[in-house]
Parts: structure tokens; sequence; C-alpha cells
């Protein structure tokens, strides 16, 4: 199962929204893959902090989530809504 | 000793004066050549490692509480970052590797670190600064593998200016604002951690200014203006006294709000026109009390109508141009003469127009009720103007209904008097100076009339305390904070509100941020004093939890003598 979206946060996948999303990735049971849409790095696992931040996506790019297993459409939906969250907002966020 | 000034990038908006103190932590990462592969046991690395993991986690754990309490969530996430770091698979296994491949775990450790952060490095811009996330955990990981002690940066000597090559989350977390004056590094950008915490604990910071910042010694004297973004060393008088100027609370010019949202307008007492400027740049929301004896001291006879519009129009424009929304409230009291500001012309007798006798209003309702209209003339004119639309009027020494009742019916006069003559003219926000006892009895009559009261603490506490206020003798009975006072301070806030007016202060009491709490408390809508003291009380204000300020009024208003109240406040 796979989703393709635009990052929000304009720092992108960095820092906080960063945390939040590997933290987010990590709690649920699936295997979930992060990449860039327009890039040449390969994607990465999305519950390792390392891969995540250096993919260097920032706000406005694309990014396509990949997630196998019992939970992966919970998991692509809660990705979703960081991704999708103004960086202002995610302490507001009620996360899983 | 000449100055000497270290350029670099400005990371707050203060400046601090301090002693040079540099921060060198040991160099963790100079571990020297590894044992020959065959006496390693992995096994036994393995677990040193995964000791010193936990301990690791451990200490993040901490200083993210503590950076969440002393600066915010968002500050602290940079520590969720970390544990995350910490605990990736990339770095778990390339340790793992490391070790399998005969290191013993400080070497593995190193080496695991080591691509990821050249990849970081090799980035632009923020994601650059991911390496020194990842070197800060690093070095995190090696210090407890090897026993190192820690550098101790929360016990630095008050006004301590911490020098150092880069300064991480972890050693940020450790400071203690009180006793650090400023912060200067060698390395870094606007965007690090040091900096952004250092914004957030109010440390005057310069960041990035290079190598030639290790020219400084510790001990040197230092300016850190973390506005201009240079380091001052060996500093010249002039420099210090600009700086120490500087080191006051900044300006606060927006309005400001209590902790949890409620507004209170701070405004300025003025005396003359020419103080409107400064009081502006100091951050006053608008004027509080504008005196205008000034307009007729020093002179042979009073001033006319033009003269006055002009005076008061300047300090309604001096706001009405840099205040956002542009309806700054200007409180004109009018002519206040008698008890200690004799005016010549006026021809006042010392006794006859005492602290007790014909001042005030009482003056303007009797033998100078010419001169209380031509000023309400030109203070109606003003009202009807732009820049005037905020322009609010004051009665000083009210004490009964009936003299607020024939000043409003001279409003009214000079109102027909300026239509008939076909001049622009509005009638003004009215209000009453609550400075005698009777009016503290009176503020809900008052409330119903008028649109605000002000409470002048200097005289009420005169007039309460019934101890005059140019009697040295009588300097203990002339505290506001006496608990008769203060009830009579309530008293006419809780009545005022009931009257439908709003209620503030223009006293001295208004200007002490240590008291800005319990005048919250009390209920005060605006507090305005001299313009110096504007920032510290917007400061104090944005600072104040409401409900706590309530209970701090409540049992200073349960307090029966001075020295509780005291104690309390």
């Amino acid at each position: 199962m796979e989703r393709t979206l635009t990052v929000v946060p304009d720092d992108g996948l960095h820092a906080r929204p960063a945390a939040t999303f590997v933290e987010t990735a990590g709690s649920f049971d699936a295997e979930i893959t992060v990449g860039a849409v327009d890039g040449n790095r390969p994607a990465v696992s999305a519950d390792s902090m390392l891969g995540v931040t250096g993919l260097g996506v920032r706000g406005g790019d694309d990014v396509r989530l990949v997630a196998e297993g019992p939970d992966a459409e919970a998991a692509l939906d809660a990705l979703e809504a960081i991704l999708s969250t103004p960086e202002e907002d995610l302490d507001d966020m009620e996360l899983p | 000793m000449t100055e000497r000034r270290f350029e670099g990038i400005g990371a707050t908006p203060t400046v601090g004066i301090g002693t040079a103190s540099w921060y060198r932590p040991t160099d963790v990462t100079d571990l020297g050549e590894p044992p020959q592969p065959e006496t390693v046991d992995p096994a036994t690395e393995r677990d040193r490692f995964d000791a010193s993991q936990a301990d690791a986690e451990a200490e993040l754990e901490a200083e993210r509480e503590r950076t969440r309490e002393r600066v915010g969530d968002d500050e602290a996430a940079v520590f969720n970052a970390h544990l995350q770091f910490l605990t990736d698979p990339q770095i778990e296994s390339g340790v793992q590797d490391a070790i399998d491949g005969g290191l013993p775990a400080p070497h593995a450790v190193k080496r695991a670190f080591e691509g990821p952060i050249e990849q970081f490095e090799a980035m632009d811009g923020m994601m650059a600064e991911r390496a020194d996330d990842l070197r800060d955990i690093r070095d995190r990981l090696l210090r407890l593998l090897t026993d190192t002690e820690r550098t101790d940066l929360g016990e630095l000597p008050e006004g301590s200016v911490v020098l150092a090559e880069l300064l991480t989350p972890s050693d940020t977390a450790q400071f203690d604002p009180g006793a650090i004056a400023g912060v200067g590094t060698i390395k870094g950008g606007r965007t690090a951690h040091a900096a952004i915490i250092a914004r957030s604990l109010g440390i005057p910071a310069v960041v990035g200014i290079g190598e030639a910042l290790t020219e400084i010694d510790d001990g040197d004297q230092l300016v850190v203006d973390g506005e201009a973004g240079a380091i001052i060393a060996d500093p010249s008088d002039d420099t210090r006294t600009r700086a120490a100027e500087s080191t006051q609370t900044p300006v606060i010019s927006e309005a400001v709000s209590t902790a949890d949202g409620t507004e209170i307008e701070v405004a300025a007492n003025l005396g003359t026109p020419a103080e409107a400027e400064p009081a502006v740049n100091r951050g006053a929301d608008g004027v509080g009390l504008f005196r205008t004896e000034f307009l007729f001291q020093d002179r042979s006879s009073a001033p006319d109508e033009n003269e006055q519009y002009e005076a008061y129009h300047e300090v309604c424009e001096a706001f009405a141009e840099d205040v956002a929304g542009g309806k700054p409230r200007i409180v004109v009291r009018t002519l206040d003469v008698g008890g200690d500001k004799p005016i010549d012309y006026l021809n006042l007798d010392p006794e006859e127009n005492g602290f007790l006798g014909a001042r005030g209003i009482r003056l303007s309702l009797g033998e100078h009720a010419e001169i209380f209209e031509t000023q309400l003339r030109a203070l109606l004119r003003v009202a009807a103007t732009d820049a005037g639309v905020g322009l609010a009027v004051m009665f000083p020494l009210v004490s009964t209904v009936e003299e607020l009742e024939a000043a409003i019916e001279h409003v009214e006069k000079v109102a027909d008097n300026l239509e008939e003559e076909g001049l622009n003219y509005a009638i003004p926000e009215l209000g009453v100076m609550v400075e005698t006892p009777a009016s503290t009895y009176l503020a809900d009559a008052f409330a119903e009339r008028v649109d605000f009261l002000s409470i002048g603490t200097n005289d009420l506490t005169q007039y309460v305390q019934a101890a005059a206020r140019d009697l040295d003798r009588m300097s203990d009975y002339q505290d506001p904070l006496a608990p008769g006072v203060l009830r009579a301070v309530d008293r006419t806030v809780t009545a005022g509100h009931a009257g439908g007016a709003w209620v503030g202060m223009c006293g001295e009491m208004a200007g002490d941020p240590d008291l800005t709490e319990l005048l919250v408390g009390l209920g005060l809508d605006e507090l305005s004093m001299s313009a110096v003291t504007v920032p510290d009380v917007k400061t104090a204000i944005s600072e104040v939890d409401t409900e706590a300020a309530d209970e701090l009024a409540a049992s200073v208003l349960a307090a029966d003598t001075l020295a509780e109240v005291r104690d309390l406040v």
C-alpha cells in the first residue's frame, strides 16, 4: 500500500516534524519506507531518524510512503496527518 | 587598554556585560589506537554499548524535561530528535558491525557515527546542523563509555560570559540564566540550538564569531551585544555605560496580555508633549495621565484655547502615528492646581488652596470656571480630529457626585457653544481621578455617570492615611501598600466595574513591576506610569497568571498590617 503526498511543514522532514514522524512510524505494526519523489536518494525506513532526516526533504517536496503489514493503512493515515500539519500546529495533534 | 571587537552573528536582541569563561569540554573522540582485535570480547563490548545507550537515554530525558520546564515544548523537541538518533537502527547496526570486526565499544561508536556525520555535513543549510546533533550524541556516548567527567556549565559564577567553540543542546540545557551574562561561540548560526535556547532564556548571545574569539582569555571583561552581533573585550567606560543602559528590559511595542490572555493596557504618565515620543519608544500603549499644569506654569497668564489645542493634539499625534490600530487612549487631566502646585496668576493661597482646601476640580467649578471651559473647548475640538479619537478627559480630586455632574454640565455647555459656532467637536470619554476617600465610596455612583475611573494612589494614600505628602515625618504612612489604601483601591475597582466603567491606576504604585501581579489581581484594566518603567511592567504582565494573581490579591486584602502585606508581595 502506498501514498504520495506533499510535505507541509516549512522545514520539511527535519528536526521536530521528523522526530514526530519517526516516533509515530515506530508505533505501528507495519514496515514503512519513505522516499522523496524527486530525489536520487533511495527510500529509507520510516523508523530511522537518521534515514528520514538524511532524505533532506523540505516543505513543498513530494514524498512517497510505502507500508506493508497489519497496521499499514492506519500508519499511512497517521503519517499523512503529520506531514500535512504545519509545524506550529503539531502540538495540538492527537498522535496514536 | 583599547577595546577589541569581535564580530559575529547576533542571536538575541539583548546586551550583557560579564567576565569571559571558556568552556572547553574534554575531547572524548581522542581514543588512541584500538587494541588488537583478538583481545576484544564482542559480547562484553556490546553490553558496554547497551549500558552507555541506556545512560544517555536517561540523561536526554532529564534534559528534555528540564528544557521543557524552563524554555518550552518547542525547544525541548530537539531532545526527542536526539533520543531517536541515539536508538537509530542504522547507528545500532553500525556499532554492532564494528564490534564484530574487533573494535571495543568506544571505537565502534566513533566509527558508526562517521558516515552519517559526513553525510549531513555535505548537505546544505539547516541540514548541516544535524551533523552537530550527531556529534553531540556521539560525544555523549563516548563520555559515558570512557567515564569522562562532565564539565559543569550549571556551576559558573554569576556574571560569566560563556565562550565555546560550539554549544550543544546538552550544554545549553545546563545553563543557569541567572548566572550567565552572555554567550559567544566560534561556530554556529542563528538557528543553532545554542542561539535558540539563549534567545528563549533571554541570554545575550553572539554566535559564529570564528577563530578570532580564541584571542579572548578567561577573566577578560566583555560586553556581549546580541543585537549588533559583536563581543567587545576590554570595553571603554563609554561602551560599558551604553551597554548597561541597554541591558534594561526589552521594549514591547504591542499591547500585552497576562500569560492566560487578559489584556492590560500599559500607559505612560506625561508632564509635557515632549515626553510623548520617548513614551512611544518605551512601548507605552497610550497615555493614562497627561498633566496639563505645564501649560499654565512659569508664565504670566493662562494659555489660550489654540495653544492648548496644539499641545493636546501633538500628544495624540505622537501616539496615533506609531501605535498599531491608530486609536491609542490619551487621558488628559484637566487643570489640577492648588496644594503643592502654586501658579502665580491664579492667586492661590497656601492655606485656602492647600491639600484640604480648594484645589483640583473645586477650583475649576469655582473661581477658575472660565479657564476650565477654555480647556474643555480645546479638548473637545481635539477629540474631533483623526488623531484625537482616543482622547479622554479626566477630572481631578472629585469627591462628590454633585461636582461630577457640574463638571459634565460644563462639558455639555461647551459642546453646545461649539455646535452654535459651527466648530468641529466630539465629546470624549470622561472619567474621574479617584484620589479621596469619598470618591472610593462613591465609585459606583461615578461609574454610572462616566466611562472610567483612574486611581491616583499618591493623593489617595495621603488622604486615606491622613498624612501630608510633603511632610517627611509622615513618610511611614505614605505607603500605598498600607492595608487601608489597598482596601480603598479594591473597593474602587469593584464598584467601578459594577457601575460599568473601566478602572485604571496612574499613581507611582502602577509603575512598580513587583506589584504588577497584585494590581492585576485587584482587577485593574489599565496601569499608567512614568515611561521608563513601561517595559518592566509589560514584561511583568506577560508573566502573570490571573488565577494566581486573584489569590494573591485575596490574601493581601485579608492582611491587616503593612508588614503582612509586605511579606506577601
